[in-house]
């Protein structure tokens, strides 16, 4: 009963969106190629010892441009998704840390900047060395950025683009890109999803509103555009092996298995609030043939394929037949906030008890826009 | 919690309204933006490289190198795509040499000459069907394929088997286009293709596995705009009327006049955040370089005549200072960043060295010339590589658009 009442919650849903669609206001623009006004990187990872990672140590290199001829100031977010005790699974007796930590950047006109996640930057205009030795710190420091909470550190980084006094504003003036570099020198890298900013309807006050035809906490509408209502992932199903090193007659055995990284479009940094997103997904394999499973999303969820859905491991190339497949990933309700996401994918390849692993990020396709909308709380006013 | 297909009849309605709801409010939004995170019509895979006989391998980094195309249909009906590769391989005509590994090994009297060469074939999709195949060894149904390499095995009814052409020739350079088109061949306006290709870099002693993997750049359709003719027009301004010189994606747009535009425009502006090369990437504290390919929006597979693009680069640093040097484009270019302005990579204005910081922001843009027949836009892909490591690819950021279209004109 309570299955067919989710059902047709998401076909009244669909149809609502359908008739909503025609007035919202806030446009379906999440883009991972234009500069926008919040930038969201959903996957930092950095971990010296490799404990979340098999052994591998991983860092996380952030590069942030302010593609305007203005300054550009803006406030940004690490949330920190490290369980309690890092070496066990995320669970009840083990609960990930949904902390946030701040920092405030500026950025001079189309000015690039970057930072490792593991050190931060700090603000020393003494620091410019040269390239010859190491010009890692050269540049304008955009300020002073802290390190990774905690090591290891998952987690998410936003930034959203403010006025000198701190009011967000509309000014669509930043692009980003992470790049996560494994202690083997293999490297994944993604461009940060924007929100593009309305012009006429960002009012400043500390309550931001992705899409949605307003409410109480959005009087003056939508001031970004909407979260996408359906996220698409390409892939191989799990475990499936590598059809290139297969041809090429490489190694023993090959198999590619692929990392979803999801994180809610809402965020309540003022109260640390993280209100779980159920998010249904609809599998097609290579005949057509469909498979559904659902998983629940808190604050930042960070899965290998084959552990959604976990009863029959319904991604697995045994269960799904056949080595690609299309997944579409939708809020179970419309009253379920949006989610934004990164696929990486790792490609294994053994011999004589050698393994050697490719890696390689994924940008997410983005489809329709959510018919209610999302909110960022920002911390108010001390 | 999973759940069979055969109790999920309610569910499967659901869905279907929840992707119908999507189709709906996308056509009556056509984004006018070329994208490479949503669904479109033409889906454009900037780089496709394939090295797997020579030994050693030409293409640097040397590895045997292949590149895994995948495409899915994600609409609840069946398409065609009809595909184009585009040859981009130099060969050293009149000398000896290879013209892959390095222009300069193509000693006098010989002379590197691109081919810019087309081949293209049909493939059908399902509904909602992934498919994938490799560059090197095309793909054609299951029941004829060898074990493990990718092939199709399922095809709309009533149509004939898919079967997708290897690349001409091995060392490979070049892109491939897909175009949605109806079982006629016509072009058609559904923005129901998504597309990833994969760069599959292995080697057998020592071991070694590198993956670069991109998003496919997506051209949308806009609804109601096309004339089902074989010169798809991307974007463009209203020609007559009250709203003359506006940029426009439907005949409505354009009272009193005509609206040009069938497809989403190119973009006014590449724009490309890397490291310049030569840096020392703070994690891996190896060396970092970055490849830049470019490829011309407008495309004539019909004369073969490729158009010859002005590109100008605009650079930044850290420190806010400016630089900026050109160089032409004609049908495909693949470059070293450092290689862009001279041969000499510790004195390109690219190299870390000279720029003075890690990081670098470049605009990058065609130079328009008015003319009526063709654009002077530009699509492109960036890939990172790190020494003895791993590389990575990412795509550009676009900027603007422009009021002279883009063409492709089919055979």
């Amino acid at each position: 009963m309570g299955r067919a009442r989710g059902v047709r919650a998401v076909a009244v849903g669909a149809a609502l969106f359908g008739m909503v669609g025609w007035v919202a206001p806030g446009r379906a623009d999440v883009t991972t190629e234009r500069s926008a006004s919040i930038l969201v990187f959903p996957k930092l990872m950095f971990d010296s010892t490799g404990l979340l990672s098999d052994g591998t140590s991983v860092d996380t290199v952030i590069q942030i441009s302010n593609t305007s001829n203005s300054m550009v100031f803006a406030h940004c977010f690490y949330l920190n998704a490290t369980p309690v005790d890092a070496s066990r699974p995320v669970g009840p007796s083990n609960p990930a840390q949904w902390q946030e930590v701040d920092f405030e950047i500026v950025l001079t006109k189309q000015q690039p900047t970057h930072w490792v996640l593991s050190s931060g930057r700090l603000d020393d205009p003494t620091d410019n060395r040269s390239c010859k030795d190491d010009c890692s710190t050269a540049g304008f420091d955009p300020g002073r950025i802290p390190p990774a909470g905690s090591d290891p550190f998952i987690g998410e980084l936003r930034c959203i683009e403010v006025d000198s006094s701190g009011a967000p504003i509309s000014g669509n003036h930043l692009k980003g890109e992470a790049t996560l570099v494994w202690g083997d020198a293999q490297a994944s890298k993604y461009n940060a999803i924007g929100i593009l900013g309305l012009t006429d309807s960002n009012n400043g006050d500390s309550v931001l509103c992705l899409g949605g035809g307003g409410g109480d906490n959005c009087p003056t509408g939508a001031e970004y555009n909407a979260c996408p209502n359906v996220l698409t992932l390409n892939h191989f199903a799990e475990l499936a092996s590598d059809p290139v090193v297969e041809a090429l007659d490489h190694g023993d055995s090959s198999n590619v298995t692929t990392e979803l990284t999801l994180v809610p479009c809402t965020q309540d940094f003022e109260n640390q609030v993280a209100p779980p997103v159920v998010v249904q997904f609809l599998i097609t394999n290579e005949f057509e043939a469909q498979f559904s499973t659902s998983t629940t999303v808190t604050c930042w969820g960070n899965f290998r394929l084959n552990t959604i859905g976990n009863v029959g491991r319904i991604l697995e190339v045994g269960t799904l037949g056949s080595r690609f497949a299309q997944t579409r990933m939708v809020p179970a309700t419309p009253e379920d906030g949006g989610v934004l996401g990164v696929a990486e994918e790792f490609h294994e390849v053994r011999e004589d008890g050698s393994v050697a692993t490719g890696r390689a990020a994924l940008n997410l396709f983005g489809d329709g826009a959510r018919p209610l909308g999302d909110v960022i709380t920002l911390p108010g006013a001390f | 919690m999973m759940r069979a297909r055969a109790r999920q009849g309610s569910a499967a309605v659901a869905w279907r309204a929840v992707v119908c709801g999507v189709l709906v409010v996308g056509a009556m939004r056509a984004s006018a933006d070329v994208a490479s995170d949503r669904s479109a019509a033409i889906v454009v895979f900037p780089k496709v490289v394939v090295d797997i006989s020579s030994s050693p391998p030409q293409i640097a980094p040397p590895a045997r190198t292949d590149t895994l195309i995948r495409i899915s249909n994600v609409s609840d009906q069946a398409i065609s795509l009809r595909c184009f590769w585009t040859d981009a391989t130099p060969r050293c005509v009149g000398g000896v040499g290879s013209c892959v590994s390095d222009p300069v090994s193509c000693a006098p009297p010989g002379v590197c000459v691109p081919q810019w060469q087309e081949t293209d074939f049909v493939v059908h999709l399902t509904a909602g069907q992934p498919v994938a195949w490799l560059a090197s060894r095309g793909a054609v149904p299951c029941a004829e394929s060898p074990r493990g390499v990718p092939c199709f095995p399922a095809i709309p009814g009533n149509l004939p088997p898919n079967r997708v052409l290897p690349v001409p020739e091995d060392p490979f350079v070049g892109e491939l286009r897909c175009i949605a088109v109806d079982r006629n061949d016509v072009p058609v306006e559904r923005n129901a293709l998504q597309g990833q290709a994969e760069i599959v870099r292995s080697s057998d002693a020592p071991l070694s596995l590198d993956v670069a993997a991109y998003n496919a750049i997506g051209i949308p359709a806009y609804l109601g705009a096309n004339d089902k003719d074989n010169t798809l027009v991307m974007g463009g301004v209203c020609v007559g009327g009250t709203r003359a010189q506006l940029p426009c994606t439907s005949p409505a747009d354009c009272p009193g006049g005509r609206c040009p535009a069938e497809y989403g425009g190119c973009p006014n502006l590449l724009v490309l955040d890397h490291f310049f090369d030569g840096a020392v990437d703070p994690v891996s504290k190896k060396t970092v370089t970055t490849d830049l390919t470019l490829i011309p929006c407008t495309t004539d597979y019909l004369t073969q005549a490729p158009v010859t693009t002005p590109v100008q680069f605009l650079v930044f640093n850290e420190f806010e200072q400016r630089f900026s040097t050109s160089r032409s484009v004609t049908c495909f270019s693949e470059l070293k960043i450092s290689n862009i302005d001279t041969r000499t990579s510790e004195r390109s204005l690219f190299s870390a060295a000279v720029a003075g910081t890690l990081t670098g922001q470049t605009r990058i843009r065609g130079v328009a010339d008015g003319h009526p027949d063709h654009g002077h836009t530009l699509l492109g892909l960036a890939e990172e590589f790190r020494q003895d490591g791993g590389s990575a690819a990412f795509n550009l950021h676009f900027h603007g658009s422009r009021p002279q279209s883009d063409f492709i004109y089919l055979p």
